[in-house]
């Protein structure tokens, strides 16, 4: 916000009033000073401002205005002079030159204001003198010396130009300056000046003001409110009483115009064009008027921003909320006022006043402003460094927008426009989305506080004041205040309802997405899994612009997570493997920029990539993901190791967890864990021995458990996790050593009763995995050493071979159909759905294909336990019963390419849904 | 000389009596002999001999045979291999034995005979004689006491296809041609002259149970199912793999049919603003451009003779199947007696 045009007002604003002040009650007497020669301009403007002129008016304040600056300029100088700071003197002499240019062309004179040449002249006089005094040359800091001696140079040069002029002047300063006044004067002829350099400077000095407000506090925000609007109402007053019925539709407009003309002009200043628009938005005749200026205001907002990867300062950004509000009041006001930018409207539409009762267009895009602001918002949140006081000020900002939008919302379903109301709902919903019901509730109660701080301090105000200045007069009509549902996700289901019902694709998806989200947020597991079956979102995605595949993947990433809390852990895994199978999660989160040893990025990729990321807030944190995943993957891995230790490589069900397995392996020497994975290899080195305390100790020692809010229960949930599959293992890896294993000494060393121990036993006994049986008198599992015959093993590996020449014909068929209601993948599915829910009852004759990498089997017990986790397909099929739906197969053919090894499961599943559906 | 006048005689007499298709091909015990002879010794190697005969009618008479000498990959010997044949026609002639040739024989493993091969070479030989059959011995499976012996021809309708060497799905549905009718098989009838029928019943002994009684009741078999299975598997990836090259095709004619679309939708937009300019619009095909190439549609051969192989197998694990549970049966009551 530290614009050239901000800070020339700088500190010293007061002090430059009071000096105006003082020369008006002195007259128009003859100072030499520098800083006099900005003000006489005032002053004698000052003193014939009777005779107003609006018609020209546009021509001079602009060239008052360079005017007002240069002098500006040359007070700094003079400020920089007495403490003999060379550096800033070198910027203002820049500067000055800058505006010398600016000036020059204003005028459209080439004569050099003797405002400049004075300055010259005196900025030659101390030069000399500096140079003259060797002593204080030396004090200087370096940098100080070093700007000197450019400062010489530069002089030199440029006083060349203009040295007949300096010449003229050192020999008569009076008379020149007198002369070129009065030739001033004579161009002048009117009021102008004082009125338009008056609203510029407050403007500039209130903004100023409103900036260190922010930095401040809220109050002092208010605050500094309170005195631009006393100024800015003294100056209208004075407005009114001078020239309330002069100024015209036609006036109004023509300067509209012209000031919409310069805009993207070199030259032309972007701060500058706001203000003479927000100003023109107080002279609005017509209500449509007001608002096609508004809307050009927003735009002059829009423009503020210096490039693609910059923001838009931030209180430009809020005034530009406040302005969106104010369309939408005046748009409420006046319901005969449409908004359209399909059609170009007539030149003189906006003329038809307050009380024409036919439609007026004019022309604009609601949608595309919101969602711009939206943009910048998002922006800000990129890149103000998220460990920053300014970035939690920010986050502050979000009920205004959410006001904005709700209220833009309101408007559109109320003209009945629902498909752009269903984009700003979109933009609602992901503001929502990721947010925790405590986070939800605190920034309902944010919203509330501030509202109440409003209420008392601003709006009296603001309605006095818009009451008093603007002739069009626009009540507050639209609420400012946030209305919350309670429950966030009351608010999502409002929200997404109106999406699904009118929205378009995209906006659709995203909003099942971030639905998707929000539920995984919520523990609703099952909610979030069918949603994301249902909408085919896996296969589509692929075709989606990044930005929604991203999306997809945080929802993937939550869905994944939440199934850990609630227990689910090869669902759990089954999400998360596929983020992790590349090594790129920063990337395929966008939360960080993950350096690639292989292939450079190019910059365009990379400031692509940098645009994409998400802002700190929404991250999903890392390492917890980390944490979830790897634990599942160690749940499922151990007792499959275990089971199929013979042929290790046969089976995987995590390739990633294998890998850090074996780099762990073999390190000569482990120290102490240090991060998740350490942590996650030591607890699998004890879970092999069927240690589960030292396991789950060493998993509960990480300090990423505190992220979960329920964290007692998903400990407990992992502790019992942990002692099951470490009974397990140990049943897996020592059945060869026993005939018979007492049930009493197994829950001895699980610390697991004896139900559960039955339970998991009997599981196993079911699916094949333990050959042994029940002796229930004695306690005990008796132990059959089954070796089986090559016959068998060649037709386990037969079946196995069948089953995946079955799976790929179906999706050769589906491939050709389209997938469409084909009765064939169906019956399959019966046929699996039998298979899973009896979970694999005497090994039928196609035992869940969705592990077909299992049955290899040449060996024996390998070629026998192909069936998989039992376990989880047990609680699978058991969710199912109740939900009459398919396996947590998820594995979201993303954006990444993902491939799952439960993606067949998944495929069929979709196509089941779509026969349903179709 | 001589010996291609004989043939093309007997070409001309053959082309006369297309009418009657080929019914029965009766062989004399003699030739099944030698052929048994000839494969057993030579088992597990798969070997090869050439059959004469005649011609008659509906019925192909084998009446002799000689075995080729075991082939090797080299083209001097392949050479020699083709004098041997021409030699040992030769010699057979000037002994006054049928020399004409009505096919060949070959021995297999677990009848897995089914290849490109042998369909080659029976284009090779239905070049020169309208009727050729191809007798298969099965030496594995005549140790389980079955005289495992076939006579096989391929159907005209595949002849045809073949020569065309078209094998796109769309021409397979055309000549409504499934896997099962790549091959047919003809009834074979043994004929021993009278003589020798009379010196069989001498020879034949008291007993009613003879050896190949006794192979029957052999209860292992095993060995046999499991190669039958191991087959089965291979079968199963080659079939996998045929299935992965439709897969590909599908996949890149997808993609050539989405860029041919996008080619023309802008060619399309392209000739609208030609013609809004007034100028000749562009043709809509472009035959030089790579992408209007059409993709060869992979040949369906190989599956079709995979499955074949296929039904096969099952045919015999079926069969051994049945024969090994009536064995256990009847082991089972023998025990209970």
């Amino acid at each position: 916000m530290a614009s050239k045009f901000w800070t020339q007002g700088g500190s010293d604003t007061e002090e430059e009033e009071t000096d105006i002040e003082d020369e008006i009650e002195n007259g128009g007497a003859g100072e030499t000073t520098a800083a006099a020669a900005g003000s006489r301009y005032l002053q004698t403007n000052a003193s014939d401002s009777d005779d107003s002129d609006g018609q020209k008016r546009v021509v001079r304040s602009a060239k008052d205005k360079r005017f007002e600056e240069m002098a500006s300029t040359v007070d700094q100088m003079k400020n920089a002079m007495k403490i003999n700071d060379w550096v800033s003197l070198q910027e203002s002499f820049d500067k000055i030159n800058k505006q010398l240019e600016k000036v020059m062309r204003v005028t459209e004179s080439d004569r050099v204001p003797n405002l400049y040449i004075k300055c010259l002249v005196m900025l030659e006089d101390f030069l000399a003198e500096a140079l003259a005094n060797k002593e204080a040359k030396k004090k200087m800091s370096s940098s100080n010396h070093k700007a000197l001696n450019a400062m010489k140079q530069k002089l030199k040069k440029n006083n060349k130009q203009y040295e007949e002029l300096i010449n003229k002047y050192r020999e008569n300063p009076e008379s020149e300056e007198e002369k070129l006044e009065d030739e001033d004067e004579d161009e002048d002829e009117d009021e102008s000046g004082s009125e338009l350099e008056d609203p510029s400077q407050i403007a500039a000095e209130s903004s100023d003001e409103d900036d260190e407000g922010e930095d401040v506090d809220d109050d002092d925000a208010d605050g500094a409110w309170e005195k631009k609007l006393s100024k800015k109402e003294k100056l209208m007053d004075r407005e009114f009483k001078k020239d309330p019925s002069e100024i015209t539709w036609d006036t109004v407009n023509k300067k509209f115009k012209e000031v919409v003309a310069a805009r993207g002009r070199k030259g032309t200043g972007k701060f500058e064009q706001v203000e003479q628009l927000t100003f023109l938005t107080k002279v609005a005749k017509t209500p449509a008027q007001k608002l096609e200026i508004l809307f050009s205001v927003i735009s002059a907002q829009f423009d503020v921003n210096p490039g693609l990867s910059g923001h838009m300062p931030i209180n430009v950004w809020k005034k530009c909320v406040q302005n969106m509000l104010v369309i939408l009041d005046i748009l409420v006001q006046y319901p005969n006022i449409v908004v359209d930018d399909m059609v170009e409207p007539d030149e003189n539409e906006t003329q038809k006043g307050a009380d024409y009762d036919g439609t007026i267009r004019v022309w604009g895009n609601l949608v595309a402003f919101l969602e711009r602001i939206d943009n910048e918002f998002f922006k800000s949140l990129q890149c103000i460094d998220p460990h920053t006081r300014e970035y939690v000020e920010r986050l502050r900002d979000e009920p205004l927008f959410l006001v904005l939008a709700q209220n833009v919302q309101e408007y559109l379903e109320r003209i009945g426009d629902l498909k752009s109301a269903a984009k700003v709902a979109l933009r609602r919903v992901e503001l929502v989305y990721y947010k925790p019901q405590e986070v939800y509730d605190a920034m309902r109660q944010l919203a509330v506080l501030s509202e109440d701080g409003e209420k008392d301090g601003d709006e009296t105000k603001v309605e006095e004041t818009w009451g008093t200045s603007a002739f069009v007069v626009t009540p507050e009509l639209v609420s400012r205040k946030l209305t919350f549902p309670e429950n966030s996700r009351a608010l999502m289901d409002i929200l997404v309802t109106l999406i699904y019902k009118s929205g378009d694709e995209r906006t659709k998806a995203r909003a099942m997405l971030c639905d998707i989200y929000h539920h995984a947020l919520f523990d609703e597991f099952s909610i979030a899994r069918d949603l994301l079956l249902m909408s085919h979102l896996q296969d589509t995605i692929q075709h989606m612009d990044v930005s929604t595949q991203i999306l997809f993947n945080r929802a993937m990433a939550q869905v994944g997570l939440c199934a850990f809390r609630v227990g689910l852990i090869a669902e759990g895994h089954g999400c998360l493997s596929e983020l992790y199978s590349g090594g790129r999660v920063k990337e395929l989160l966008a939360q960080g920029v993950s350096q690639s040893r292989y292939h450079e990025k190019t910059p365009e990729q990379e400031r692509l990539e940098r645009r994409r990321q998400m802002p700190y807030h929404m991250h999903i944190n890392l390492e917890l993901l980390e944490a979830v995943h790897l634990i599942c993957a160690m749940l499922l891995e151990v007792p499959n190791m275990a089971a199929n230790s013979l042929d290790a490589k046969r089976k995987v069900i995590s390739k990633t967890f294998r890998r850090l397995l074996e780099v762990s392996e073999r390190q000569p020497f482990t120290g102490p864990p240090e991060n998740v994975r350490d942590h996650v290899m030591a607890a699998t080195r004890a879970l092999c021995k069927g240690d589960f305390q030292k396991a789950f100790d060493v998993i509960n020692s990480l300090d990423v458990w505190k992220l979960l809010r329920n964290r007692e229960s998903v400990l407990e949930m992992l502790k019992a996790k942990i002692k099951e599959e470490a009974l397990r293992t140990y049943l897996f890896t020592y059945c060869f050593s026993y005939d018979t294993l007492g049930l009493d000494q197994l829950t001895k060393m699980f610390d697991l009763s004896d139900a559960q121990i039955h339970s998991i036993v009997s599981k196993m006994l079911v699916n094949e995995e333990l050959h042994a049986s029940w002796d229930q008198p004695t306690r005990c599992i008796i132990f059959h050493d089954v070796e089986y015959s090559r016959l068998q093993a060649l037709a386990f590996q037969l079946t196995e071979k069948l089953s995946i020449l079955a799976e790929s014909n179906e999706r050769a068929v589906e491939a050709r159909f389209g997938g469409g209601g084909l009765d064939l993948p169906l019956r399959r599915r019966d046929n699996q759905e039998y298979a899973a829910g009896t979970a694999g009852g005497g090994g039928g004759r196609w035992p869940d294909l969705s592990y077909n990498q299992g049955r290899q089997g040449s060996s024996g017990r390998a070629a026998y336990t192909g069936g998989g986790r039992p376990l989880a397909l047990g609680q699978a099929s058991r969710d199912r019963s109740s939900q009459s739906r398919g396996t947590g197969g998820y594995s979201g053919r993303a954006g990444s390419g993902m491939r799952g090894y439960q993606m067949d499961a998944s495929a069929r599943m979709v196509s089941l849904s779509r026969g349903v559906r179709g | 000389m001589a010996n291609s006048m004989a043939r093309s005689f007997l070409q001309v007499a053959a082309t006369e009596e297309v009418a009657s298709p080929l019914r029965v091909v009766q062989i004399e015990g003699l030739v099944i002999l030698k052929i048994i002879k000839h494969c057993k010794e030579f088992s597990p190697a798969l070997v090869t001999g050439q059959l004469l005969g005649l011609d008659v009618g509906s019925v192909l008479e084998v009446t002799n045979c000689f075995p080729f000498p075991i082939r090797e990959e080299d083209e001097e010997i392949e050479a020699d291999g083709a004098n041997y044949q021409l030699e040992m026609m030769r010699c057979l002639r000037e002994v006054n034995v049928d020399n004409n040739t009505v096919g060949w024989y070959q021995s297999t493993i677990l009848g897995s005979y089914q290849t490109v091969e042998l369909i080659e070479t029976f284009m090779n030989y239905q070049e020169n004689i309208r009727r050729c059959v191809c007798i298969i011995y099965d030496p594995s499976r005549s140790n389980q006491g079955v005289l495992a012996l076939k006579a096989l021809k391929l159907s005209d309708s595949f002849m045809e296809l073949y020569r065309a060497n078209n094998f796109t799905g769309e021409k397979l549905r055309e000549k409504n041609l499934s896997w099962v009718d790549i091959f047919e098989e003809i009834p074979i009838q043994v004929s021993n002259s009278a003589l020798i029928s009379a010196f069989m019943t001498e020879l034949e002994s008291d007993t009613p149970v003879k050896q190949c009684d006794y192979d029957r009741l052999q209860l292992s078999t095993k060995p046999y199912m499991e190669r039958n299975v191991e087959f089965l598997i291979e079968c199963m990836d080659d079939l996998s793999m045929e299935q992965q090259k439709f897969q590909f095709y599908y996949r890149s004619l997808s993609r050539q049919q989405a860029q041919q679309q996008a080619w023309l939708q802008k060619r399309r937009t392209e000739n609208m603003a030609r013609k809004a300019a007034g100028e000749e619009p562009l043709p809509e095909e472009d035959p030089s451009n790579p992408i209007f190439k059409p993709i060869p549609e992979p040949s369906r051969l190989e599956s079709f003779l995979v499955t074949n192989q296929i039904a096969n197998y099952c045919n015999q694990i079926n069969g051994v199947a049945g024969q090994n549970f009536n064995r256990l049966y009847l082991m089972k009551s023998l025990h209970d007696n």
